[in-house]
């Protein structure tokens, strides 16, 4: 099963990527927004992990463009947010996401909701 | 007041104030009080006779009472004051004594240190200066409001985006430090190469972090921290605020009210007056418009309960008649209660001032859900796509109702778009607000000149849209309008306030007013501030002060 990080701090990307692995998925990131929309309609994962803070088209944008489009709005979609902050997470469950990880989250939790998800 | 200038005469000369903390312990002379009562007596133009009747004692005891030769004090001398209307510690001195030790506290200020005032004389200058004494406590005492206030907007700022910036690049750091640290930790089979890179993330993001930390405390270095200054409307804001402007169980009897009054789909304003007249006997007339001045008393509607009579200015727009005959409805509604429920709730309110304001709020609300019940309203303004102009026509309610009705769609499970409220007048002042996580609207003080609320002024009636960006990245659509007020005459100036909407960027696609704009966060916006003083753009051309941090 495939996992896209959509994540600008490459060390993130890093230690996810190999975690993930361990457990058996097929991992690929981006680091941007706009990159990030490329791959998801060229490509699409079965699970997308979403930093909300990226350079040029943010989070929220990807996300929204995610659960609009009929092709990708049933792929779950997990946000990492750094901020944690109450009125991101309204927004993102507005715009229908599937999960939430506050930085700084411990590999595990991050593991068994990708499992779960990824499952359902 | 003549009558209690002479009490407070008679409490100084008493009252010996050698060291004003120890004066408010000095009762005035009872013998003192019989001459004060008898100035107020006449000054009131009232009889000694009467006096003793409506006191229930007779008229030669308070003859002698008068003349000093009976002391008087409890019951009766607060009955005495409340026949003259004078307040008991007029009576007794006691506020002049509260204003001697205002006054000697002002004494103690560090500020004035070096002018060595001397607290013995606080008792005769709050006796023979008292306006000017009151003056002096009233102005020592919004100078420590204005303190907390600056003191409160520097804290704003550091909350702003530097610190936003800051907390966010940590707390990635130590992401990324964590979840390396668990895989050193629980990984066994981990390859050298492999434990090698790991280290080595740790070890940069550490420094990083450390970096991000010391940044933030040189930043924090010498800033202050203060409580807030609270006025009556601010309590009222946090109250609103707090409630999220949804008031459930005022949304409720609003449904009750349009059951009881047989209100099927439209509230007619003819439903609302048959409903006053019927069920509580109030009569609504229209005051004519002619003779009525700018700053006459006569512009609002008013309720006189004794005659019954509730009374229209003849110049109020349609829209505004059944809103006021409405407002008044929901009050007599089962005695207001809902209204007084919501306001039991309401702790943050400190004042009767603040109380009543509320109230009226309140009532206003709940008069909106009665004219534009929830359901419905929701329905159509997500059908129209929020168009203000025609929920007006649908609802036969002014622009500003509409405004103020889509602020409060807020119930769980069916809420509208989240907005913001702002309303000027033509000098800048802000008279409502209610704001979004991502806009402080002040509260005090001009916001940005860009913004679209003011460049509503330059197009009065055209509604104004607007794609900005803060400092700190937050994108927002300001939809803006200005709303002329009818004028009793032609020497009144036109009375045109400025009414704006706000929501996030990503909600104005579910608006009309997002159509034609390009919405993608990456597309050029208007680069706003939350106002001069608290902004960071230091270069902007519409500047036109410093900011009040790191100037």
């Amino acid at each position: 099963m495939s996992v896209l990080i959509v994540e600008d701090e490459p060390h993130i990307v890093e230690s996810l990527s190999f975690i993930l692995q361990r457990e058996g998925f097929a991992v690929s990131s981006a680091a941007d927004g706009e990159t990030a929309l490329g791959l998801l309609h060229a490509a699409p994962p079965r699970l997308l992990i979403l930093d909300l803070m990226l350079p040029g088209i943010n989070g929220f944008e990807v996300l929204k463009a995610v659960k609009s489009n009929p092709a990708l709005a049933t792929m779950p979609v997990i946000v990492l947010t750094a901020k944690g902050q109450a009125r991101d997470r309204r927004m993102a469950e507005d715009i229908g996401v599937d999960g939430f990880v506050t930085k700084p989250f411990s590999n595990r939790e991050l593991v068994e909701l990708v499992r779960t998800l990824a499952r359902g | 007041m003549q009558c209690s200038t002479r009490a407070s005469r008679f409490a100084g000369q008493a009252g010996p104030g050698k060291r004003f903390a120890t004066t408010s312990g000095n009762p005035v002379p009872r013998a003192l009080i019989g001459s004060t009562l008898r100035e107020c007596r006449r000054a009131l133009g009232m009889t000694q006779a009467r006096l003793a009747a409506e006191a229930g004692i007779s008229a030669s005891y308070l003859n002698l009472i008068e003349s000093n030769k009976r002391n008087i004090g409890g019951s009766l001398l607060k009955r005495i004051a409340d026949i003259l209307g004078v307040p008991l510690d007029e009576l007794d001195g006691a506020a002049e004594r509260r204003l001697a030790d205002d006054l000697g506290a002002l004494a103690g200020e560090p500020l004035l240190a070096d002018l060595h005032l001397d607290p013995d004389d606080t008792s005769e200058l709050a006796s023979r200066h008292r306006g000017w004494a009151h003056a002096l406590v009233r102005l020592q005492r919004a100078w420590h409001d204005r303190g907390r206030a600056v003191s409160a907007l520097s804290d704003r700022l550091n909350q702003d985006p530097f610190l936003g910036g800051a907390v966010h690049s940590m707390l990635t750091q130590a992401a990324a430090i964590r979840s390396s640290a668990e895989i050193l930790m629980y990984i066994d089979d981990l390859e050298p190469a492999q434990r090698q890179r790991f280290l080595a993330i740790v070890s940069d993001e550490s420094v990083r972090l450390g970096q991000a930390a010391q940044s933030l405390a040189a930043f924090f270095d010498g800033a202050q921290t203060g409580t807030r200054s609270m006025t009556p409307v601010d309590e009222i804001d946090d109250f609103i605020i707090d409630r999220d402007n949804h008031f459930p169980e005022l949304e409720e009897t609003a449904t009750d009210f349009r059951a009881a009054v047989g209100i099927v789909d439209d509230c007619r304003e003819s439903a609302l007056a048959r409903y006053l007249h019927d069920t509580h006997g109030i009569t609504v007339v229209t005051r004519p418009t002619a003779g009525s001045t700018a700053t006459g008393p006569r512009h609002r509607a008013s309720f006189d309960a004794e005659s019954r009579t509730f009374t229209i200015p003849e110049s109020a727009p349609r829209s505004t008649r059944r809103f006021e005959l409405a407002r008044l409805a929901v009050q007599q509604f089962r005695q207001g209660r809902a209204i007084d429920a919501a306001l039991m709730q309401a702790t943050q309110l400190s004042s009767d001032a603040a109380r009543h304001r509320a109230r009226r709020v309140l009532s206003s609300y709940l008069a909106a859900a009665v004219l534009m019940p929830y359901g419905p309203f929701l329905e159509a303004a997500q059908k129209s796509r929020y168009d203000i102009d025609y929920l007006a026509q649908r609802f036969g309610a002014s622009f500003e109702q509409i405004c103020h009705r889509l602020v409060a769609l807020h119930r769980p499970g069916a809420a509208g778009i989240p907005f913001g409220l702002m309303r000027i007048d033509a000098a800048g002042f802000t008279s409502k607000r209610f704001p979004l996580p991502q806009l402080a609207v002040p509260r005090h003080g001009p916001a940005c000149p860009m913004w679209a609320i003011y460049q509503a002024f330059l197009v009065p009636g055209t509604v104004v849209r607007q794609l900005v960006e803060f400092p700190a990245g937050d994108r927002l659509l300001f939809i803006a309008r200005t709303v002329e007020k009818p004028r009793p005459a032609f020497t009144a100036p036109r009375r045109v306030v400025s009414l704006m909407l706000v929501c996030d960027a990503l909600y104005a696609d579910q608006t009309v007013y997002g159509d034609g704009l390009d919405l993608s966060s990456s597309a050029p916006v208007v680069p706003v501030g939350p106002g001069c003083r608290l902004c960071v753009r230091r270069d902007c051309l519409y500047r036109e002060e410093d900011p009040i941090i790191n100037a």
